[in-house]
């Protein structure tokens, strides 16, 4: 039953990928591999996952690497499409928060900004009125018009994330979304202003290896492991079950090494 | 200025065609306005194309064309870069802007139509060169150059349906890009861009019917050299074409394109 308030409904879906080693995707190899038999390798990233997500719920998805954690992403948007049986809908605006889509080094930070924050979903009169605040907000007012190709790593990503809070959608998806944003005071600052405007009143689903942000926000969690849903409830419930997961596949793995 | 200003708050504001328009806007600034020349590049390499063209072939090889040649090549070169550089930039669209399928809710087909604006705004440009290369030559226009933007958007329907095709066999084949090449310059010398179109009323009408371009550039250069009426069978005939293209470039995307984003 899909209940009203449901805005994400996953029912059976799994992902399987064709993966064709050592060759390209080109003419030639098609119909080398047409004739000479295919060397396909099938990968299952995601199997039989169903979940749903309820308006206003902030879901987090852990999992070790390779565990399908982001492909699963890909197929709540259904940017990847799922594989025949499978079930997924969206239902209200959504937009994986990557940051600095469509920056370009050869442009201006105002340019960039101008770029960004339309892909965002910001028309260009909002633009206009928040553009003094995304400045200031990235400490880049003496740089506005130099290309970004001449900005540090941390400036353009502070660039990115003051324009990132503005965006518009009603239910956002991030994968690693805190990967080093600027020095320690800038972090601060930005979680503050996170909490305030992207937190608010929206639907969030949230990939990360960093616990305690999971922890801190997420109403529920889930825990992937081989492209399967292994455990699934409040996060003081479901760490402790990844903990013991990763201790164990550690134990396993250097059990296999000796 | 104020009233300007009223104006513009009385557009209504709409996200989606900004973004088309800002995602055409950049590439085109970027494509040009990096290098000192700026836009003159967008008419350089043309005319040099033009300049070459005209003085191996007048000299060297026709021998006594009449002098509005160089019309002639002007008109078929611009066209065929227009056509050219439009499916090369289509045929790579939905791969260089794969960051926005992935990431946001938007309709595919957005950005081609950022990609058409984009060459479009450069075709544009050259165009108006040529209006103005052209009274040099004392080409005498009439009312049938109103007819111009219908042929124009002819060439941009084309482009547009053609990108829609190459983009969703692009996923596939990533080697797309040589066999398009070649079929471009094979294109590039069986259109009349180069030699005398009337060989092919005498010689070669199917012609005519085998690619579109060919009547569009006939057409173009009648309104735009010789200020006569258009061939309207020609007109209608590419038209289409061109809507044939587009209905079967948009079933063959729509099946194809959800596989956009996976295939790396």
């Amino acid at each position: 039953m899909i209940e009203k308030d449901h805005v994400i409904v996953l029912k059976n879906v799994s992902k399987t990928f064709s993966i064709r080693e050592n060759k390209q995707n080109t003419i030639r190899s098609k119909i080398a591999s047409f004739f000479g038999g295919s060397s396909m390798r099938k990968i299952c990233a995601v199997k039989n996952v169903s979940l749903k997500v309820k308006k206003g719920e902030f879901l987090g998805i852990i999992g070790r690497n390779g565990s399908g954690k982001s492909t699963l992403i890909h197929l709540m948007t259904g940017a990847y499409p799922v594989d025949k049986g499978g079930f997924s809908l969206i239902k209200e605006k959504y937009m994986r928060l990557s940051l600095g889509m469509g920056f370009n080094q050869e442009l201006t930070a105002r340019q960039n900004i101008y770029v960004n924050a339309s892909i965002m979903g910001l028309t260009f009169r909002e633009i206009d009125d928040k553009f003094n605040e995304i400045v200031e907000f990235s400490e880049l007012k003496n740089f506005v018009n130099t290309k970004i190709k001449f900005f540090s790593k941390g400036m353009k990503s502070r660039l990115s994330f003051a324009i990132a809070i503005h965006a518009k959608a009603d239910i956002f998806l991030m994968d690693e979304f805190f990967g080093g944003v600027g020095d320690e005071r800038f972090k601060s600052k930005a979680n503050e202003v996170f909490k305030q405007s992207i937190l608010e009143g929206r639907t969030i689903i949230h990939v990360s290896h960093g616990l305690g942000t999971i922890k801190q926000y997420c109403n529920r969690v889930v825990l992937m492991e081989e492209g399967k849903i292994y455990a699934i409830g409040p996060p003081e419930e479901v760490i402790p079950i990844y903990k013991e997961l990763s201790k164990q596949k550690k134990v396993n793995s250097d059990i296999n090494k000796s | 200025m104020e009233i300007i200003d009223k104006l513009y708050q009385k557009i209504p504001e709409n996200n989606r065609i900004e973004r088309i328009w800002i995602l055409a806007r950049t590439d085109f600034v970027l494509r040009y306005y990096g290098s000192s020349l700026g836009l003159l590049w967008a008419f350089l390499n043309p005319m040099f194309r033009i300049l070459v063209y005209y003085f191996v072939f007048s000299y060297l090889v026709f021998k006594n064309r009449d002098s509005s040649f160089i019309l002639y090549l002007f008109i078929g070169v611009i066209t065929w870069m227009f056509f050219s550089q439009g499916t090369k930039k289509g045929m790579k669209a939905l791969n260089s802007k794969r960051y926005l399928i992935e990431n946001i809710q938007l309709n595919k087909l957005d950005i081609f139509y950022s990609s058409v604006i984009t060459v479009s705004i450069g075709f544009c440009f050259n165009l108006f060169i040529y209006l103005l290369f052209s009274q040099f030559y004392h080409v005498q226009y009439n009312w049938h150059l109103l007819f111009a933007p219908l042929l124009i958007f002819n060439v941009i329907l084309l482009i547009f349906g053609a990108s829609l095709i190459l983009s969703t066999l692009f996923i596939f084949f990533k080697d797309l890009d040589h066999v398009w090449d070649i079929v471009l310059l094979i294109g590039f010398w069986t259109v009349p861009i180069i030699w005398d179109q009337k060989f092919i009323f005498e010689y070669y009408s199917f012609m005519l019917y085998t690619t579109p371009i060919t009547g569009i550039l006939i057409n173009f250069r009648e309104i735009f050299i010789y200020g006569n009426p258009l061939h309207w069978d020609l007109f209608f005939y590419d038209y289409a074409y061109t809507i044939f293209v587009i209905l079967f470039g948009y079933l063959f995307f729509k099946k194809f394109s959800p596989l956009a984003a996976q295939s790396k």
